[in-house]
């Protein structure tokens, strides 16, 4: 038992959870400042605040009578994992530049290149003309190959002009979404049947049909994720076998990484350049490698996240970024950069985000508001490190006086 | 009541995980005298330094001053008990000039402004008192290292401390430096001021110090007297055990030629010139050549160009009668070729990898050690055990131990040991006991000299004469980037290897091709 506890997976685990803990009692507080001070929400309404943002996932709504009602909230928990997917992979994506030495905040760029690929495709071939899981299979992996080679880019641009990452990403994050929005801007994709949604691309669940010799987008027809019988255990909700796919993924990246020889590089090359190229290691081919297979993580998640047939995708992108890349950074924080840890601390945001709707949504808390204690929650949740070391340095202090008596006996038999 | 000690440390204990640091420790520092602190690496003795320091808090024991108990809890303590100290790896800001890095800290102001003029005059009138050159307003990522140590050490007197602590200070400097160094600090001396000297160079003890303490393994051994004592003591004093000083080997003939270099050329990094110009030598199975030379004359290019490491413009490479000109590294180091770098924290390992993933840095891809892709963790561990062992690498946690937390000596045997079992006909060490103690270096000195017995060819270089003459069957000097002599060891005479090494006397051109 106490081996257990004094292993560093342990610690960093024990560390993780600690400061969601930290975290959500302080966004408590937040809400009980916030809420005091409001006439219109009071003492009751903070009650009722705190208790959604502790367990808002198993609230119900309210009953006639105005109390808040709870229990188990099947279209609740499949919108979390649905919210999850993206950002599982998007964590996935920053965690594994991070085990190999890089901070890719390029993930929204990767992202966006990936959304572009994909529903390109999706929304390219016509309906019929080859089997839709095949077609799901050509647009997910087109998808992950645009992101592979837009991370491969500030990866080249490291190894062999030695431009920091994090400024490469950023330009190329900006560079993504002009180029998204020009692309769709100019094509036939956008979803102008219907009345005012010019900011749209059609969902992929529209398929290209030829009606009255018109290709013309037939709802119905496209191709969507299938529910691999998630829906009959969360009805109701926009839940798909995507989840299933992100969590298999972080499965084999943290195979790829703790298991294999390719790992070992990936990791020697981002812990020392140098000594990898003195062992014959292809630092410069790595390093281009490890950005590759981020980008690609993080522009699977836009992939599933399109695909599931339920989104519609905003194409005028050029002025902000898809916050589901950003958020992959704490997301892999919070995990320590841990892929199965990832799977966690992503549904964990997605959580978040879920219990925010529902504070929003039953008592007098405006989403600004709700997004500030969300946030406060996250920013101290990566306080993980600080935890770890505040946990270590307990277990010294415990194990000082038995070292000391330890000496003394030894003393006496001298 | 006046204590015969300035400072006293008594008792001190000091743990980490896995490992008694300090146990028991005792330290009495006499006002007005230099006292060396002597241990292998690992001793103890930076941890002591950094507990007097505030740096670390000791489980037991006491600190006084001037028989007074005080409490060091953080430099700034220290720094008010007039404690200062010249750390091993200097702690300046790369960016500021001179003179700012010497008032860092310890700024005067009026109404928030520095007082520059005040400041600068103070420091010239150290820096004269003491015969401390530098350029104040020079920033310091621009100076030699022997003027940012310099630095350091304006620093001290900057904050008129009493007792200066100086952290293996000779480890970076060039013979010239370390005189000068040893001069500046008799002269501290008889100002009465207080030094303690870490090294574990025993000339250098022998050459200024009062008294010696001798810490090992985290104990404390004993305190004596310098006049009364001889290095051979002093070593045995330090290792536990009598240590051989000189190499012990037989004669051998060399074999075939394992490495044939022809005309090569490594262009350099900083220069336009070419850092290593139309070099051609060729070293034997059963031989050690030692490439000799004043630091910064084309060793380390020579080196990179024949590990790959650097692109050779001219010339050509032949190992084992394969030619590796156009090889990658790690083609080259197939064909044949071990190498111990002579940086072992940039290219020689992973520091915050574990040691067993650093022992298999080269082999990770044997089929011994992986399947399919997959890294076979089992015979990872068992060899790195096996390296551990035979190779005597101490580590708080053994296999899985973080490179970093080792000891240099400790690093430095892992990574011979790593390099030796690669059983390469050819094995490079360059500089393989630079800042090593002396039982390590006599443990690594027997290493290369049985590789050499083995039917290795070893190529060494060394900056340090004593190895050259000592270990080596052959020597090759080289002076701004060309190989100006080769001499024997039993021939010559350290003052004739001097002359070539300063560039004064070369070989004639007939002489060179034998």
């Amino acid at each position: 038992m106490r081996k257990l506890i004094e292993k560093d997976g342990t610690q960093k685990l024990l560390a993780s959870l600690l400061s969601i803990v930290m975290g959500l009692l302080v966004g408590a507080i937040v809400v009980a400042i916030v809420g005091l001070g409001k006439s219109n929400i009071g003492v009751k309404g903070v009650w009722d605040g705190v208790r959604l943002l502790l367990a808002g996932i198993f609230s119900t709504g309210r009953n006639t009578a105005g109390a808040l009602t709870w229990g188990y909230n099947p279209q609740n928990l499949g919108n979390m994992l649905f919210r999850a997917t993206p950002l599982i992979m998007t964590g996935l994506s920053v965690a594994v530049a991070f085990k190999t030495g890089l901070f890719n905040i390029g993930a929204p760029g990767q992202y966006l290149m990936g959304t572009m690929a994909t529903l390109m495709i999706a929304l390219s071939v016509p309906a019929g003309t080859m089997p839709g899981w095949l077609l799901w299979l050509l647009a997910f992996l087109g998808g992950m190959l645009a992101g592979a080679l837009w991370g491969a880019i500030p990866g080249l641009l490291k190894a062999f002009c030695n431009i920091n990452e994090v400024l490469a990403c950023i330009m190329t994050n900006w560079l993504a979404a002009n180029i998204v929005t020009w692309a769709f801007d100019v094509s036939n994709f956008k979803n102008i049947v219907e009345g005012t949604k010019t900011g749209y691309v059609y969902k992929t669940t529209y398929g290209l049909t030829m009606v009255d010799g018109e290709w013309t987008y037939v709802l119905g027809n496209g191709i969507a994720t299938p529910k691999m019988g998630l829906d009959k255990i969360f009805p109701g909700s926009q839940v798909n076998g995507g989840i299933l796919i992100a969590i298999a993924l972080a499965v084999l990246v943290y195979i790829l990484l703790n298991k294999t020889t390719l790992g070992y590089e990936l990791k020697a090359c981002g812990s020392n350049r140098h000594a990898a190229r003195y062992a014959g290691i292809h630092d410069k081919r790595n390093l281009v490698l490890s950005m590759a297979i981020s980008g690609a993580l993080a522009a699977a998640g836009a992939s599933l996240y399109w695909l599931s047939g339920n989104t519609e995708f905003f194409w005028s992108t050029y002025q902000a970024l898809p916050a589901a890349g950003f958020n992959g950074i704490p997301v892999a924080l919070l995990a320590v950069n841990n892929p199965l840890g990832v799977i966690f601390t992503g549904i964990f945001m997605a959580m978040l985000n879920i219990v925010g709707q529902n504070l929003t949504g039953f008592t007098a808390y405006n989403e600004y508001i709700t997004d500030v204690i969300i946030s406060v929650i996250v920013y101290l949740s990566a306080f993980s490190l600080v935890v770890r070391m505040w946990l270590s340095g307990r277990k010294k202090k415990a194990e000082a006086p038995a070292a000391k008596r330890e000496t003394e006996k030894g003393g006496q038999q001298a | 009541m006046q204590s015969e000690y300035i400072i006293e440390m008594l008792g001190i204990r000091k743990e980490f995980p896995g490992i008694v640091a300090n146990d028991n420790i005792t330290l009495q520092l006499r006002k007005g005298e230099i006292h060396a602190l002597l241990g292998e690496n690992g001793a103890g003795k930076s941890t002591l330094m950094s507990v007097l320091f505030g740096l670390y808090q000791p489980e037991a024991g006491e600190i006084r001053k001037n028989g007074q108990v005080v409490k060091i809890n953080n430099p700034n303590d220290a720094t008010a008990l007039n404690i200062g100290m010249v750390h091993q790896h200097f702690k300046l800001v790369d960016v500021f000039t001179v003179l700012e890095n010497i008032v860092l800290g310890a700024e005067d102001t009026k109404y928030g402004f520095l007082q520059k003029k005040q400041a600068r005059a103070k420091v010239q009138a150290l820096s004269e008192k003491y015969g401390l050159h530098v350029d104040l307003d020079a920033k310091v990522e621009d100076i030699s290292v022997g003027m940012q140590q310099r630095t350091e050490i304006l620093k001290m007197l900057y904050r008129d401390n009493e007792i200066l602590i100086f952290d293996e200070p000779t480890a970076v400097l060039t013979p010239q430096e370390i005189d000068e160094l040893m001069q500046i600090m008799k002269g501290f001396a008889k100002e009465g001021k207080s030094i303690l000297f870490i090294t574990h160079k025993l000339n250098e003890i022998m050459a200024v110090a009062d008294r010696c303490t001798v810490l090992r393994k985290g104990r404390y051994i004993g305190t004596v007297d310098i006049k009364d004592t001889n290095k051979q003591e002093l070593s045995n004093m330090m290792v536990g055990r009598p240590v051989q000083l000189q190499v012990q080997k037989q004669d051998k003939v060399p074999g075939d030629t394992v490495l044939a270099v022809r005309g090569l050329t490594v262009p350099s990094k900083t220069s336009k010139k070419d850092a290593v110009k139309n070099v051609s030598f060729d070293v034997r199975s059963g031989e050690i050549v030692c490439i000799a030379g004043i630091d910064g004359n084309g060793q380390t290019e020579l080196v990179y160009g024949i590990t790959g490491l650097e692109k050779s413009s001219k010339g050509s490479l032949t190992l084992c009668g394969k030619d590796i000109s156009k090889a990658s590294i790690h083609q080259r180091s197939a064909t044949g070729m071990s190498h111990i770098p002579e940086d072992r924290h940039k290219h020689g390992l992973v520091l915050d990898d574990s040691l067993e993933n650093n022992i298999v840095l080269q082999k990770y891809k044997d089929a011994r050690f992986q399947k399919m892709g997959f890294v076979k963790k089992d015979a990872v561990r068992e060899y790195a055990q096996s390296i551990i062992g035979q190779y005597d690498v101490r580590s708080g946690q053994g296999a899985i131990t973080t490179a970093r937390s080792m000891s240099g000596g400790n690093q430095q045997k892992a990574i011979i040991g790593r390099e030796i079992d690669r059983e390469n006909p050819l094995l490079i060490a360059v500089q393989p006991t630079r800042g090593l103690d002396v039982g390590a270096i006599e443990y690594i000195h027997s290493q290369l000299v049985a590789q050499r017995d083995a039917g290795k060819a070893v190529l060494l270089v060394s900056l340090e004469l004593d190895e050259v003459m000592n270990l080596s069957d052959r020597i090759l000097v080289m002076y701004e980037g060309e190989i100006v002599g080769q001499l024997d060891p039993k021939k010559t005479t350290l003052q004739e290897l001097g002359l070539y090494m300063a560039g004064a006397k070369r070989d004639g051109e007939g002489e060179m091709d034998k």
